[in-house]
């Protein structure tokens, strides 16, 4: 399918590439109908928090609004299918560029051929390393470290008397992990009573966090009260192993996640994780007034915080999980 | 060299002439590492249900979906082909039993039937992957990166691009549960393993498949049915793999359709490697490819017992896997004997001198 899918793309850019050879005084707007064609390289099948996300802004760039949305999921989170996506948008001169990078380096050469044939970028959730704002309009994001200092305000005040953590960490190197790692790392460290035992990279993978927790509780001998698992997923694979061991978590072992799903909420209103901070998903309306304001050739704050919730009961939960949409 | 060598110092030679002896020393080495870091590394306790506890026992769980995926890799690459589509049909069987499950009563019945439904389907793919090899005639990494890439598109179809859960209870216990203090993942792998080393081994089918890997037109001269033989490994392959998906989606109760069982189609050929399985065809080790296996799981679970950080993993696995490489290498064990003998010799010359 996917091969398929490839071939198919592979044909498209050289049919486009052939044309644009032949129009190139025509510019971006050589479309018969009056859509404008947006460009969406995106992630693809992450997790629930992805697929909200994505769904939001395939359903907010709709034809009713003005709009033809290329949906361009990456293959197996794979960067290089997101690069090749990336450029056939700009062979094919779609209006406006939407990305969700899956890796935050290597990137420059890709927009700057996109500045080159005048293609407003828009960043959606993730940043670019290095950080360079002249080769993107805006970036529209929940803030990862505002939402990591949640985690760690909440962890403060939690345990009074300290504790040991541990972080499941995304993999190394993406800038979500960074930035949660350094949100939660510049409370944290403040903090005398807390104490790292350590971090390691579960893959945002629930099977991967259980066999990780389980052998990080046996090489502390139990003494771990608190995880900070940067994902839902990571979460739920950590109350797994926490109850393998003979513990019970939300008492023994308090485990906070980042994300809100409603998988993680329902835990939490069980009593199962201690802590949700949201990284809210649903940005779709903010994206469509930035590119509405980009396209009439207003300018743009170079970056945007979407606000997001935090959860610290099982109350909470309960009370926000009926209209849950992610 | 062996001029006054007993009974048992034989067989012990006999032992370390075997290319997976030095994946025994590794795990030794890496369980020798963890033990230097934590003195009671090996310790066993029981459990609240009776069951033992301890970090060999997680070893030989996480052990157990490769241990499968790599003796259908090992009896595939027997044939002088490789299988690059298990991670694929792991994460197919995953999402089929998970769907299944999802709407499906707890009841053990429904456990059933998802192991059921797993191996049709996955015997389906395995059968897919047999077609193409040996009827149509396709290259086997050609035909098998085909199911490797439609498989993962496969399970995003079957669940709608969404990492799914369910809960059966039955189900669940294939990957957590215990029998006789042990996990039944790693007995349900061992007792797979062994049925087809005994499969292969007390019949001709194990030297037909070797002879299929070292020359396929001398073999079809001599009467092996090569055509029904490829088509049946293939078909083995996907049903280990597909078990090996039941495994790694039991343990939590979720099938991740872009993580599970994902790049896992590297650790079984690594595993046979280790194993002593020549990628060339023509012969097989499968008792190697188990030890590969456990040997792959113990280095997971010691980079995470070490704290090694996420950054440094990959590399830290590298130089392992380097390391044991060249140990296995014939020519790197014969420059060492040379430079032992080279030293050795003279001084054997002055003794009898003296």
């Amino acid at each position: 399918m996917s091969a398929r899918q490839r071939i198919a793309k592979a044909l498209g850019a050289a049919t486009v590439g052939a044309l644009a050879l032949g129009l190139t005084a025509c510019g971006g707007d050589s479309g018969g109908d009056d859509l404008t064609t947006i460009g969406f390289v995106a992630v693809g099948p992450e997790g629930a928090w992805r697929e909200a996300n994505e769904t939001n802004i395939q359903d907010t760039f709709t034809e009713e609004a003005g709009y033809e949305l290329k949906y361009a999921p990456a293959t197996n989170l794979d960067q290089k299918s997101q690069i090749d996506a990336f450029t056939s948008f700009v062979d094919e001169g779609v209006d406006v560029i939407l990305l969700s990078a899956t890796e935050a380096t290597g990137w420059e050469d890709s927009l700057k051929r996109a500045q080159e044939a005048e293609i407003p970028v828009i960043l959606l959730d993730r940043g670019i390393e290095p950080d360079d704002t002249d080769l993107y309009v805006t970036r529209i994001a929940p803030d990862n470290i505002e939402v990591s200092t949640a985690v760690a305000d909440w962890a403060v005040s939690a345990f009074p008397d300290g504790a040991n953590y541990f972080v499941l960490e995304g993999p190394a190197g993406v800038s979500v992990v960074n930035e949660r790692n350094e949100g939660f790392d510049a409370v944290a460290s403040g903090q005398p009573g807390l104490v790292k035992v350590g971090a390691q990279t579960a893959n945002w993978s629930t099977e991967e966090a259980k066999g990780v927790v389980e052998t990080v509780l046996k090489s502390n001998d139990n003494d771990v009260q608190f995880i900070f698992a940067q994902n839902d997923e990571m979460g739920l694979g950590a109350v797994q192993a926490v109850q393998e061991a003979g513990l019970t978590p939300g008492v023994d072992v308090k485990i906070a996640t980042i994300d809100g799903t409603k998988n993680a909420l329902e835990s939490l209103a069980a009593g199962e994780l201690s802590f949700v901070a949201e990284y809210n998903p649903l940005f779709g309306e903010t994206a469509l007034e930035v590119v509405e304001k980009v396209l009439d050739g207003g300018d743009v704050e170079s970056s945007i915080v979407v606000p997001s919730a935090t959860f610290d009961s099982p109350e909470a939960a309960e009370t926000a999980l009926p209209d849950r949409k992610f | 060299m062996s001029a006054n060598a007993h009974r048992p110092a034989e067989a012990l030679k006999g032992l370390v002439r075997r290319q997976y002896f030095w994946g025994i020393v590794a795990i030794a080495l890496l369980l020798l590492v963890n033990l230097i870091k934590d003195p009671g590394y090996l310790a066993f306790s029981i459990g609240s249900s009776g069951n033992l506890v301890g970090n060999v026992i997680d070893i030989l769980r996480a052990a157990a979906p490769i241990i499968l995926i790599a003796v259908g890799m090992c009896l595939v690459v027997a044939t002088g082909g490789i299988d690059l589509s298990v991670g694929s049909v792991m994460v197919v069987a995953g999402a089929v039993s998970m769907e299944f499950l999802s709407g499906a009563p707890d009841t053990v019945g429904s456990g059933l039937a998802a192991i059921g439904l797993v191996i049709a389907v996955s015997a389906a793919l395995g059968a897919v992957n047999g077609v193409l090899v040996s009827v149509v005639g396709l290259q086997p990494f050609i035909s098998t990166l085909v199911i490797m890439l439609a498989g993962r598109g496969l399970a995003k179809v079957i669940t709608g691009g969404q990492n799914t859960a369910a809960t059966n209870e039955s189900f669940r216990w294939i990957a957590n549960g215990y029998v006789l203090g042990l996990p039944v993942v790693f007995l349900l792998a061992l007792l797979l393993a062994l049925a087809m080393g005994f499969l292969v081994r007390r019949s001709a089918l194990g030297l037909m498949l070797e002879a299929i890997g070292m020359d396929a037109k001398a073999a079809r001269l001599a009467g092996v049915n090569r055509r029904a033989l490829l088509f049946t490994v293939y078909i083995l392959g996907g049903v280990l793999a597909g078990f090996a998906g039941v495994f790694a989606t039991a343990s939590v109760m979720t099938v991740d359709v872009s993580r599970t069982g994902y790049q896992l189609e590297l650790d079984a050929i690594l595993a046979v490697v280790i194993g002593g399985t020549s990628l060339a065809g023509g012969k097989f080790n499968i008792t190697g490819a188990v030890v590969g296996a456990i040997l792959i799981a113990t280095l997971d679970k010691t980079v995470v017992f070490l704290g090694v950080s996420s950054s440094a993993t990959p590399a830290f696995k590298a130089v392992v896997i380097v390391v044991l490489c060249l140990l296995q290498s014939e020519r790197v064990r014969r420059a060492f004997r040379q430079r032992r003998a080279a030293t050795a010799r003279p001084a054997e010359r002055e003794a009898v001198a003296a």
